[in-house]
């Protein structure tokens, strides 16, 4: 009854509880910590819409947009003692030919931008150069949670990613809008998104939308020289 | 030591035991299965490809109903691609169309190019079926385990062996 093997798995059975226990109250704390994002400004600056390869794999020549933005957003209020990293992203969306409206019901999504914020106490894990790791964790020293970190300021960003369609055409596409989202990643626990409502002390992300606009038609290849010459 | 060979009752019940314990434990795996609607619940991590989030050996809890919305552009989820048996672990950065027909692109957040190298021949894009589920849980480490295992296969025979040899030595 009281062997050596009975005492190592009853100690054993013990931790796991406690470890699960405690990764659980962790994980419920951050629903204490109100949320309160805001967005000041999201907006394209500059469109374009050209013909060629958006990749070096590309197999086809289709169209693609590149659409450069500005942003301003305050989202430093995500940062808590269980947040891991903060995923920041900029999607374009537009209605399909004969679909929808826009906006939640958009058939079109594209993701043109996105960021990793990572929260002091994940800096070791960032994929940067050792540069721009030290760069990193000095902005935080002494520090676990750095809300200024989510406060973004962005100004007529080029795009990460440009947009295309599977059916290669972009040009003239009308009501096209950008959202801003966020995906908070826990060190344990669930993962959230902006959520739709307000959920007790999370407020909803107002204001994350663009203004509509309209993607331009295709730039001339001699055009886009003369603008680089 | 061997007493309960001597006693083919308590051997019984042994056994009895043992097979109880293998079926509680399916049970809850293939409930967890119903509940989330996905053939494989809890997946582990194995390739740093969403760092750093997560990490090879972390736990992911997944969910497949499509209750309130579909699945979305920014939701990370498990995939499976024709011929390929390894799930993988992306998040969706373009969707195109409604329903099931809908086309997905999936991009692991620390890799600079998106997935379309890892698809299937001729295939550009994901469909809703090609999903296991959207991740919605995560428990850093614990899958570890799993990976240790799998990468070093003696490890499975000394745990084996070290089992074994509990059995025959517990004096009941």
């Amino acid at each position: 009854m009281y062997s050596s093997v009975v005492r190592f798995q009853n100690a054993f059975s013990f931790f796991t509880t406690v470890a699960f226990v405690v990764a659980a109250l962790i994980a419920s704390t951050d629903l204490l910590t109100p949320r309160t994002p805001s967005v000041g400004v999201l907006k394209p600056t500059n469109v374009q819409v050209v013909r060629g390869r958006p990749h070096y794999y590309s197999s086809k020549k289709e169209e693609y947009a590149i659409i450069k933005f500005s942003l301003d957003a305050d989202l430093s209020s995500l940062f808590t003692w269980n947040t891991k990293q903060l995923f920041v992203y900029v999607t374009a969306e537009w209605p399909s030919a004969g679909g929808s409206g826009s906006g939640q019901n958009a058939s079109n999504q594209a993701v043109i931008w996105d960021s990793i914020i990572t929260s002091p106490s994940a800096d070791h894990l960032a994929n940067l150069g050792p540069i721009a790791l030290k760069k990193l964790k000095r902005s935080a020293q002494g520090k676990s949670i750095d809300p200024s970190r989510g406060k973004l300021s962005i100004k007529n960003q080029r795009p990460k990613y440009q947009i295309t369609h599977p059916s290669g055409k972009v040009a003239e596409q009308e009501d096209v809008v950008l959202r801003l989202h966020y995906n908070v990643q826990p060190w344990v626990g669930f993962l959230t998104w902006n959520q739709d409502v307000d959920f007790w002390r999370w407020k909803t992300l107002r204001n994350n939308l663009s203004k509509k606009f309209t993607l331009p038609s295709i730039k001339k290849k001699d055009e886009t020289k003369k603008a680089g010459a | 030591m061997l007493s309960s060979l001597q006693n083919p009752r308590q051997v019984a019940a042994q056994l009895m035991n043992f097979g109880l314990i293998l079926s509680t434990a399916f049970m809850m795996w293939k409930g967890l299965s119903i509940m989330t609607d996905s053939p494989s619940p809890i997946v582990v991590v194995l390739s740093g490809s969403m760092e750093p989030a997560f990490q090879r050996g972390d736990l992911l809890m997944l969910w497949n109903r499509n209750l309130f919305s579909e699945t979305n552009v920014g939701e990370i989820v498990v995939y499976n691609v024709k011929g390929k048996d390894i799930p993988i672990v992306h998040r969706v950065v373009r969707k195109f169309g409604a329903g099931p027909d809908a086309k997905l692109l999936t991009k692991g957040d620390n890799n600079a190019a998106d997935d379309t190298e890892l698809y299937a021949r001729g295939q550009d894009y994901l469909n809703r079926k090609d999903i296991v589920g959207s991740v919605v849980g995560y428990m850093p480490f614990v899958g570890y385990v799993t990976i240790m295992l799998s990468e070093h296969p003696w490890l499975k025979t000394v745990m084996l062996g070290i089992m074994g040899l509990v059995v025959v030595l517990q004096r009941e």
